[in-house]
């Protein structure tokens, strides 16, 4: 029997073309629809340090704590629930785990909670939920998904008793846990945190200037939607460090940047890692878009961000997993006259981005 | 591959859904060997893997066309970059892999992406301790 080994795993790419001064542009929801970011990167042409308006956004990211072997029915707290979760200002994930092999759990902004959880986790918890829809076949993952702001869901009610026995006497799950919370909404955590090992943690940024750098000519070509994997690619290897300075013949390498091309003199590339809140991007986004207005030489500016691997959702409520990786991201290419062109990739186990 | 286009009819919003039209994947390797302290240049390690191809698939496989885009000789970790076609020879050759020059070796897999943007931002090296 032969079998075909030329057929690589599924990807979707989507690619939008708007304007932000279309009144239809529904770029600030799709921002919000990666609620779990992992690492914003920016990349700026002509310029060599971060401008201080820019500067400042990048600094002011919400901090997040990470609470070491965390139980997970201490996110059903009455007290949690109250102060946090129905308040709508807090949204965290399970760390350092992974979900084709393990249990997940997601606590998302709108008060959802999610869990991916093996066929075994699954029976024992006893509670309703459904398989997943990337191996419906052979049914061995299940994902628990509950509104915790449902009526059933209140404190004493029978879908909370329920979960909550099943969390705390039969399935035992135990996770470390990230959470970040609106700025200022830290004391109603201090509860939460006073009970668990915990640690606060500052986004990390980190910042290159690059000089000499082959880039491809996005004003005089008007590139085409098709032509967005060579320029996804392009982008990752500035981001990579990797050089596009080689010849067809080359024996290392034959990757190139995308013709046409012109050079920049310097581009400066930051990047903020941590557990980022969907607002926090969406404050540099508005902030770059000042920095486009203001006369000088930078004709557009690039960011990047990428959602957690192991996050249970992606793209507002679809479940996420991983196949070959789990890559969910985006890139929003912004020019000056106000045009943008948004990339939203996606791997296996994803739903098409809206 | 296949692309659906929508255009409103102002022609300011354009979306285009590309499945599968990824041209290529990228992969993170790492090689495993047993002495520690054996050195590899970048073009003995790319070397290495068209060997590894030869073995498994022949001289069909040794002309398989893949590029090292970056190779770490100290941590001998690398950034490997194949036609899409040619991913599931590229990886089961690797995986196939057990000695080099007498000694035992494994390659790691660490990530695999069609995306090499996706391999800068893997949220599975967040160091928080």
């Amino acid at each position: 029997m032969s079998v075909d080994v030329s057929h690589a795993p599924r990807s979707v790419l989507v690619c939008d073309r708007s304007s932000f001064l279309d009144e239809k542009n529904r770029i600030s929801s799709q921002l919000q629809q990666l609620h779990f970011n992992y690492k914003v990167s920016l990349l700026l042409p002509e310029c060599s340090s971060a401008p201080s308006h820019l500067d400042s956004v990048l600094k002011s990211f919400s901090s997040f704590y990470l609470i070491r072997n965390m139980p997970i029915y201490e996110l059903l707290d009455k007290h949690f629930l109250e102060t946090a979760v129905y308040q709508g200002s807090v949204s965290g994930l399970s760390h350092r785990t992974r979900i084709d092999e393990e249990n997940c759990v997601a606590l998302m902004p709108n008060g959802r909670l999610c869990l991916s959880l093996d066929k075994h986790s699954f029976q024992v918890l006893g509670v309703e939920g459904k398989p997943s829809k990337f191996n419906h076949k052979t049914k061995n993952r299940f994902v628990v998904s509950v509104d915790l702001t449902d009526s059933s869901m209140a404190p004493g009610g029978r879908g909370y008793v329920r979960l909550l026995t099943g969390l705390r006497s039969r399935l035992h799950l135990r996770t470390d846990f990230l959470l970040s919370h609106h700025p200022g909404g830290g004391a109603s955590l201090q509860h939460l945190l006073s009970r668990y090992d915990w640690s606060e943690h500052r986004p990390e940024i980190s910042s290159r200037v690059l000089t000499d750098l082959s880039c491809p000519a996005l004003l005089s070509s008007d590139p085409q939607p098709g032509d967005a994997h060579s320029f996804l690619e392009w982008l990752g290897a500035v981001d990579a460090d990797i050089s596009c300075e080689n010849s067809s013949s080359s024996f290392m390498s034959s990757l190139v940047c995308p013709e046409p091309k012109t050079m920049l003199d310097k581009a400066l590339s930051v990047s903020v890692c941590g557990l980022l809140r969907p607002q926090d991007v969406h404050r540099l986004v508005q902030q770059l878009r000042r920095h486009l207005e203001q006369p000088g030489p930078a004709p557009w500016a690039s960011l990047t961000v990428h959602g957690f691997v192991d996050s249970p959702v992606s793209w507002g409520d679809g479940e996420h997993g991983v196949l070959i990786g789990g890559e969910n991201f985006y890139n929003l290419l912004m020019f000056q006259d106000h045009t943008y062109h948004l990339h939203l990739a996606t791997g296996s186990h994803d739903p098409c981005p809206q | 591959m296949s692309g659906v286009i929508k255009k409103d009819e102002s022609g300011v919003y354009q979306r285009v859904v590309l499945k599968n039209a990824a041209p290529y994947h990228y992969v993170n390797v790492c090689l495993v060997l047993e002495d520690e302290s054996t050195k590899l240049s970048a073009v003995e390690f790319k070397q290495f893997i068209t060997s590894g191809l030869k073995s498994l698939y022949g001289e069909v496989g040794a002309a398989l066309a893949f590029d090292v885009l970056k190779y770490n000789e100290d941590k001998r970790t690398a950034l490997l970059r194949v036609n899409s076609r040619g991913l599931v020879k590229l990886w089961s050759s690797l995986t196939l892999l057990g000695s080099y020059q007498n000694q035992a070796c494994a390659f790691r897999v660490l990530q695999v992406s069609p995306y090499l943007l996706a391999l800068t931002g893997n949220s599975r090296e967040l160091q928080l301790d």
